[in-house]
Parts: structure tokens; C-alpha cells; sequence
């Protein structure tokens, strides 16, 4: 059968149940060509407008659209246990084995609704159509209790095919569907299922923010009425981290103190003032502080990104000074003074009465500068980088400063919003390494299903009187390590297994790592007395053996070596420009 | 019955003086299921009986002890007991291992296929055994196979459309079973098949004993493109740009094993019986008492047939790599 023809066939009657089937064969489809093919017959397909705004949102941004900041209520242990109680199976005794086995719960759901007959008998498949989805998704958000989820749930399953239970259970999860299918190859999907100029397509979805919304204006032909407007919030452009050691082309690159703040983006226009979050909340009600100051200064309509961060005496506070004020809805009078934000500009996106996301990085910096000069706006320093040397002096600059590290930004790049690509580099220097042995192996899930991709590390106790073992657990890493050094763990896996509780392993004390990691913490719930925070592999050493591993006695030296380096604030006036 | 360890995988029984699937000082016998590396004993003293392919696949493997045939069905005797060697489907020569003693009946089924397949001698059971000791590699509800029709279908369509689309088709499948399995169920198309030079020395067996694998040569990577390729391993044809690789194993129902092993297409077919024909068999069976061997979740078959009312419990052996 020509798997071209299955899709446009499958998909004649538009249920979610074609769609779903849609979904799959995506996913067994090899080459991102092929799979663009299919979705656009897909969407091709959808006479009514409505249904077709949900083909592209559910494919790409799962049951809620991104730009609404709703997420959903409903957790992977929440639709586990009522797949169970539907399968009539026992959750610990015969669901866990199986999750553990294929390493994704949505998959395993998926094949129960299959095989146990019980399941079977209650599932009686209705035809949903996508817009019937949309409404189950919403009364699931409404939904408070855990018992009233689980009921909506189980109501909706009787309805539905397994593959249709699977991608539901995906898209309300609001994580990838795993089907291989990147929002990037949704919009070159649109333009070619509506014959549409790909960067037109493209363009309106950064604008809109929706897959929808760019899907149906495609189709109908309006794709010139998708325009930014202010106090409508513009997906963010983000950063990729990295190791200063790994940048290259660092000419290319200016240089800004990272600030250990709260992303945020203001729309300014006179004495209109909208703050919004990193996931496009209006969050302006949290900060009136932030509102007077640009309602004091009378803007012509701007939009910036920056960083709202707990400013006091001249001095950016840490992080943990601004979660005082996070969450909280309208900040009275006291904790407005104790804890005073600014918000620190380092982009913009809209002046002059148009969008300028368009031009260079270099370009808009100059138009930022302007603005923040004649208005008296406080704009983070930027500096360049001549060689590997500056990198190091800037890095270890900022975080004398009290900063994160720094951020990379490439001179020439637009502003590529709601992309996280290599034009902005984050530099976070590791707080410190520690060789550490293997202690667990545990199985990963979803991407990394049927691979022991995370590892407990411990620490060495061996000739420490408070202890009886000879390693104790210090933190839980879960990446930095190469494909090839994964398969190569899991290869030795076999070998120094000594019992297997589920998904977990617990192994000789053989494997050596060097782990690196952003700080350590005082944490007296642990056995050891401290976390780390962030633990990755640095590198595995198979020339190290037990008898290298570092000891708690380190780990401590670590951490009262750190307490004693004092943020130097003297100095500030280089991280900003105020 | 007392059990114990023999060799790596295998099992002795003292009271009887035998052991299957593996070499055990005390044994005066080995019977062995089949000639997968699991299940085979490589120890010279060993001495050997077993089914005539199941020989003749050891003797191609390297074994060079003391052995001799038992046609299926046939009563063997020796001064403690009585074995019988029935059909196990799973690959060529496969059987299970009935034995009759004064302490009863017992079936050891080492690995085994409901329904056969077809690369086989078929599949017979005896009608009960006092203990049952039975493998259980696909012990979970997840696995549950789709009918063997439909699995061939995919199977010759695969091939086909990849020939057509002008792609060299490459079956990844172990070398003895998986491999014969999948040369015979391609047959019918009479397009040319190159076969992994190690599963290629084992295919004489599978046609003297009546199965057809259609035309064949050995594997050989100058002129491979454009057959049909079979194999256990992704090195194949690796300087072939326009391949297409579909893995045939049990583990293939997994969608996991799609990312990690690239491949085109997941053919979950499988050597062994899924979860629901292994419980449908120990109910069948009714023993006093089933021993799981040769699973990664013993617990779960189990909790299963202690519902039925079974009495079972799992004896500690290694898991199974190989499907």
C-alpha cells in the first residue's frame, strides 16, 4: 500500500481518531520531507476552519495553545492510575513493570487499551472530532479534584481507539508527542499545504505565537493581517547554554553580565504599562513599581526584554530576595520596600511605531541606547570580546559582580523569537567537579526509554567515623555525556549489577565520573549532609577506580571555599548603565 | 523435584540424574531444547541428546561431545526416568522436554511459540504435567501479538515496496530462527536474498528438513544492493546510501527500539509466546506447580496466575539477552 495514499484516506472524515492515525504514521515515517508531506495533506483535508485551528495547535503545541499560559492539570501519576483502574489492573503490581519495560507511560496506556480485554469490552470508539478534544481538555482544566479528572477521564476513554488515548494523554501533557515532528516543520507544512511562501507562514506564526491562528489565516489567504501589536506579548527569544572553553568565533559575540533575575518583556505606550512573563503571562499587576517608573517617564510605544531583578542601595540582590516578591498578586506596601524591582533593558523589539526584531542585533542595540538615554532607562553593559582572554576576565568579572556568568550574543543576529538557537550563549561556570562512583542506574523514560540514562553518584565515606558505608549518595545526574559514552555505561551496566529494584539498578562501586556542578548546598535532609545543584558528567574516567573517588571531607572544603568569596559590589556601575 | 543450577542457564536434576539445557558433573545425560548459545551446553564431556536438527545446528555452533537424536514423540529411558521430546515451535528443532518419574511429571518447556512458527516443526503439548517449568521473556500485558498473517503481510510489503521504491530492503534478525523465519516467509517473492555469513551456514539444516527459504547466497557486500538482505546486525550494508532496515524481534513492540537503533520500521514478530498465550498455556496445563525461568518480571506472571488459582513461583536464573 502506497502510505501516501493511507494518509489522505485515513483522514477524509476529520475525527481525531483519523488524526491520531495521522500522528502515527508520522512517527513511523523516516525523513523530515516525508513527514511534511503527510501533515500537509493532513491539514489539507479540514474544511472547517475551527477544526483546522486545532489539527496544527494539538500537533504542535498540545491541548492548550501556548499563548494562553494555560497548562494542564492533569500529571502523568493522575492518568497512570485511572488507566489502571480502566484496564482494571493492579498500578504497583502490573502498570509499573510494564512503564518500566517500555519506558513511557502514554505508550504503555496505549497498549493496554489494546490487549486487556476488559479494556476492550468498555471502549465502544465515538468518532470524536477535534473540537469534541478541545472541550474534554477544557472541562479537564476546570476540573479541581483529582477524583472528578480521573472520572472525565475514564468517560472519555470508553469513546476512544488506543492510539487516539495515547496522543490524548501526549497533548495534555503538553510535552513533545514524540512522533519526530518539530513546530518548525509544522509551519513548512502550513505554507505547503495552502501554497503559501514558507517565511510568510513562518513570520505570522512568531507574530501570532499560534499554529492555529497562522494555519487558518494561511489557508484563507490572510497572512498580511498577522501583525505585532503591542501589549499582545511576543514569544521570547532564548538562550542555549555552553562552556566558555566551547565558544567559538567569539569575535562574533558581544558580551553581557548575566543577571540572576526574572526574564521579562514591557510593552510601554505613554502611561500604558504591560509586564509579561516568560511563558506570555500578564504578570503587570505583580510589579507596580515597574509600572510607575515608565508611567513617570511618558514612552512613545516600546517593547522590551529584560530582567526584573530585587535592586537596593545601587545593588542587584540575589535571586532568592525576588521569589519573595514571585507569585504574589498585588505586593503591599512593605514588601514593596523591602524588596524594590527595576527592570534591567537588554533588547527591544518594537519602536518607531514598528516591529524591529528584524534587524541586527548591533542595530537594535543602538536604538536601545537612545531610547534609554533620553528617557533615563537602565540598560545592561555590553562589552566585546577580542580573545579567548577577555572571555575569561569578563566571565570571572561578572561573577565577582555577584552574576550568574555571561551571556553571548551574536552581533549580527534578528531577534529569533520563541527559538532557542546558538546566536544567544549563556556561560555558567560550573561551581566545582568531584570524582564520584556510580552507585544507581536508573532507566530514563520517553526519549531515552529502554536506556539507563540516569545515574546516582556517591561520594566517598570509607575512613569517615560518622558513617558505616563506603559510599554515600551526594546527587543524581541526568546529561552531559555523549551518546557514545552513554552506550558504553549501559554496556557495562550488565556486569556490576548487583540487584535490580524496577527501573533502578544498584551496582558495584566501579564506574568513575567527573561530574561538574553550579553550587553546593546545605541540605540536612540528605544523607550527606549537602546537594549539589545541577550534577553532570564532566567526563568518565576508566583510568580512576574506587579508591579516587572524592570524599564527604572535600565536598565540605568545597563548600566553605565558596561562602568565603564575597560578591563585589564596588564595581556594580560595569554590570548596568544606569 | 529437586532442581538445581547447570551450567549457566540450564537445570539438573539430581533425584533423576539428567539436566537440560546445560553440563552438569552429576548428569549423566544433557537434553537440550535448542541450539540457541542460552540454551546450549559447550562443555565436551556433556553428553548430548536431542532433536536431529537441534544437532545438527549444535554441531555447525562448535559442539563436539558425545550426542545422540530423539525424534518428537519418542520415549527415551533411562533407570530413573522416561523423557519426551514435543515441538516447541520456536525455531527449527525446538522441543520441550517431558519428563516421567516416580515423582510425577514434568514439562521444561525452554523456549517455546504459540502458534508456532512457521519455520518450525509446529507446536504439541502434553495434555498435563505435575510441574511446569516454563520461560517467560514477553511476561507482561504489553505484549500481545498481532496474528502471524498479518505480521508476513508487513513483512513481503516491506520488501516489495522498498524494491520498488528502488531501496535495498535489510531484515535485522538473530541468525538462527528469526533469520530462516524471515528467508521463508519472503520466499514467495522470488527476489534474491543475501543472508549474514554466520545464519547462512545454518540455512542447509532448515531446507533438509523440508522448509523453504527461497533463493539465497551468502552475504556479500560488493553485490548486495538490490537484494533482499537478512542479518542480526546494523553494520550491514553500511556503504549503501538508499537502504531501508526493519528490525523483526519481540523487543520490536517497543517504540523505544526506534530511536535507538534508527531504523524504518519496528516488526514486532517473535520466537516466543506473547503474556496471554503463557497464562492461556499454564491454565491449559493445570500443574501443581509452574517454576518462571528466563524473564526480567517474574512477579507479574505471578500475581497473574496466583488470580487462577496457581501456584507458582520464579527460579533464579539469568534473564535472556537475545530474543
Amino acid at each position: 500500500m502506497n502510505p501516501n495514499l493511507r494518509t489522505s484516506s485515513l483522514i477524509k472524515n476529520n475525527t481525531f481518531q483519523s488524526y491520531c492515525r495521522v500522528l502515527q504514521i508520522i512517527c513511523e515515517t523516516r525523513g523530515t520531507n516525508s513527514k511534511i508531506n503527510k501533515f500537509a495533506d493532513c491539514l489539507k483535508s479540514f474544511e472547517n476552519n475551527a477544526e483546522l485551528f486545532l489539527a496544527a495547535q494539538f500537533i504542535g503545541e498540545g491541548a492548550f495553545e501556548e499563548i494562553s499560559g494555560k497548562k494542564s492539570s492533569v500529571g502523568s501519576r493522575t492518568s497512570a492510575l485511572a488507566a489502571a483502574a480502566f484496564c482494571e489492573i493492579d498500578y504497583d503490581r502490573v502498570f509499573k513493570p510494564c512503564r518500566t519495560a517500555t519506558g513511557s507511560s502514554s505508550e504503555t496506556i496505549e497498549r493496554l487499551m489494546e490487549n486487556v480485554d476488559v479494556a476492550v469490552q468498555k471502549r465502544d470508539p465515538k468518532n470524536l472530532s477535534l473540537s469534541d478534544i478541545k472541550n474534554i481538555f477544557e472541562e479537564l482544566y476546570r476540573a479541581k479534584s483529582r477524583a472528578e479528572k480521573e472520572a472525565i477521564l475514564l468517560e472519555t476513554w470508553k469513546k476512544m481507539t488506543p492510539v487516539e488515548i495515547k496522543f490524548f494523554i501526549r497533548m495534555l501533557g503538553q510535552g513533545s508527542l514524540r512522533i519526530g515532528f518539530e513546530n518548525r516543520s509544522v509551519v513548512a507544512s502550513i505554507a505547503k499545504a495552502f501554497g503559501q511562501n514558507h517565511e510568510e507562514v513562518r513570520y505570522a506564526h512568531m507574530i501570532t505565537g499560534s499554529l492555529g491562528k497562522t494555519t487558518v489565516l494561511a489557508k484563507d489567504n490572510r497572512l498580511s493581517e498577522a501583525r505585532f501589536r503591542l501589549f499582545h506579548p511576543l514569544s521570547f527569544m532564548l538562550a542555549s547554554p555552553i562552556e566558555a572553553r566551547l565558544v567559538e568565533n567569539f569575535e562574533q559575540y558581544i558580551a553581557e553580565e548575566k543577571f540572576d533575575g526574572m526574564r521579562a518583556q514591557v510593552h510601554v505606550d505613554g502611561e500604558a504599562v504591560k509586564i509579561f512573563s516568560r511563558d506570555l503571562n500578564d504578570i503587570t499587576h505583580s510589579f507596580p513599581d515597574i509600572v510607575d517608573f515608565f508611567k513617570l517617564r511618558k514612552l512613545p510605544p516600546v517593547v522590551f526584554d529584560g530582567e526584573i531583578c530585587v535592586f537596593k542601595n545601587n545593588t542587584i540582590l540575589p535571586f532568592q530576595m525576588l521569589q519573595k516578591r514571585m507569585g504574589i498578586k498585588k505586593p503591599g506596601g512593605k514588601i514593596l520596600q523591602q524588596y524594590p524591582v527595576l527592570f534591567i533593558s537588554y533588547d527591544l523589539v518594537f519602536t518607531g511605531g514598528m516591529p524591529v526584531f528584524d534587524l541586527s542585533l548591533t542595530k537594535r542595540r543602538l536604538l536601545l541606547e537612545e531610547v534609554a538615554g533620553i528617557y533615563k532607562l537602565p540598560i545592561t553593559n555590553q562589552m566585546a570580546i577580542m580573545s579567548p582572554g577577555d572571555l575569561e576576565m569578563l566571565f570571572q568579572r561578572a561573577l565577582d559582580h555577584g552574576n550568574e556568568g555571561l551571556m553571548l550574543k551574536l552581533k549580527n543576529s534578528p531577534y529569533e523569537y520563541g527559538q532557542r538557537r546558538k546566536s544567544w550563549l549563556k556561560v555558567k561556570r560550573p561551581g566545582g567537579s568531584l570524582d564520584t562512583v556510580i552507585l544507581y542506574a536508573h532507566a530514563g523514560s520517553g526519549r531515552r526509554g529502554g536506556t539507563y540514562s540516569d545515574f546516582t553518584l556517591g561520594i566517598s565515606v570509607k575512613e569517615d567515623e560518622r558513617y558505616e558505608e563506603e559510599f554515600i549518595p551526594i546527587g543524581k545526574a541526568y546529561g552531559g555525556y555523549t551518546n557514545e559514552e552513554l552506550t558504553l555505561i549501559n554496556q557495562r551496566l550488565k556486569e556490576i549489577t548487583i540487584e535490580r529494584y524496577g527501573p533502578t539498578l544498584r551496582l558495584l562501586p566501579r564506574l568513575i565520573v567527573e561530574i561538574e556542578f553550579d553550587n553546593i548546598q546545605v541540605n540536612k535532609r540528605t544523607k550527606a549532609g549537602y546537594t549539589l545543584r545541577l550534577p553532570r558528567f564532566r567526563t568518565i574516567r576508566w583510568d580512576l577506580g574506587p579508591s579516587d573517588v572524592n570524599t564527604l571531607k572535600d565536598v565540605e572544603q568545597l563548600y566553605n571555599k565558596k561562602l568565603e568569596i564575597q560578591p563585589d559590589h564596588k564595581s556594580l556601575n560595569s554590570s548596568i548603565i544606569f | 523435584m529437586k532442581i538445581q543450577k547447570a551450567g549457566y542457564h540450564g537445570l539438573f536434576f539430581p533425584d533423576l540424574k539428567i539436566s537440560v539445557d546445560g553440563y552438569h558433573p552429576e548428569a549423566e545425560i544433557v537434553f537440550v531444547s535448542h541450539a540457541h548459545a542460552d540454551h546450549m551446553p559447550r562443555n565436551r564431556l556433556a553428553n548430548v541428546v536431542a532433536t536431529q536438527p537441534t544437532l545438527d545446528f549444535m554441531k555447525r555452533r562448535g559442539f563436539s561431545g558425545y550426542s545422540s537424536s530423539l525424534p518428537f514423540f519418542e520415549l527415551f529411558e533411562t533407570d530413573l526416568c522416561s523423557v519426551t521430546l514435543y515441538p516447541a515451535g520456536h525455531i527449527l528443532g525446538s522441543a520441550m522436554i517431558f519428563i516421567e518419574s516416580g515423582q510425577g511429571t514434568l514439562l521444561y518447556t525452554g523456549d517455546y511459540r504459540i502458534p508456532p512458527s512457521p519455520a518450525t516443526e509446529g507446536f504439541h503439548a502434553p495434555e498435563y504435567a505435575d510441574i511446569l517449568i516454563t520461560e517467560a521473556t514477553f511476561a507482561l500485558p504489553i505484549y500481545k501479538w498481532k496474528p502471524h498473517e498479518e505480521l508476513a503481510e508487513e513483512i513481503r510489503n516491506f520488501a516489495k515496496e522498498s524494491l520498488n521504491d528502488g531501496f535495498t530492503p535489510i531484515f535485522l534478525g538473530y541468525n538462527l530462527g528469526k533469520a530462516q523465519e524471515l528467508m521463508h516467509l519472503l520466499a514467495p517473492l522470488n527476489h534474491p536474498m543475501m543472508i549474514d555469513g554466520a545464519g547462512h551456514k545454518l540455512c542447509d539444516v532448515y531446507e533438509n528438513h523440508g522448509i523453504s527459504l527461497g533463493s539465497y547466497t551468502a552475504y556479500d557486500r560488493d553485490t548486495c544492493e538490490g537484494k533482499i538482505l537478512v542479518g542480526p546486525g546494523t553494520g550491514f550494508a553500511s556503504h549503501l546510501s538508499k537502504t531501508r532496515i526493519a528490525y523483526c524481534s519481540g523487543w520490536a513492540a517497543n517504540e523505544s527500539r526506534r530511536t535507538q537503533l534508527t531504523v524504518d520500521k519496528l516488526i514486532p514478530i517473535s520466537d516466543h509466546l506473547d503474556f496471554f498465550e503463557l497464562i492461556r498455556f499454564c491454565k491449559k496445563i493445570a500443574p501443581q506447580k509452574v517454576y518462571i525461568t528466563h524473564t526480567p518480571n517474574p512477579a507479574v506472571v505471578e500475581y497473574y496466575l496466583e488470580k487462577e488459582g496457581i501456584h507458582s513461583m520464579y527460579l533464579d536464573l539469568e534473564p535472556e539477552p537475545e530474543d
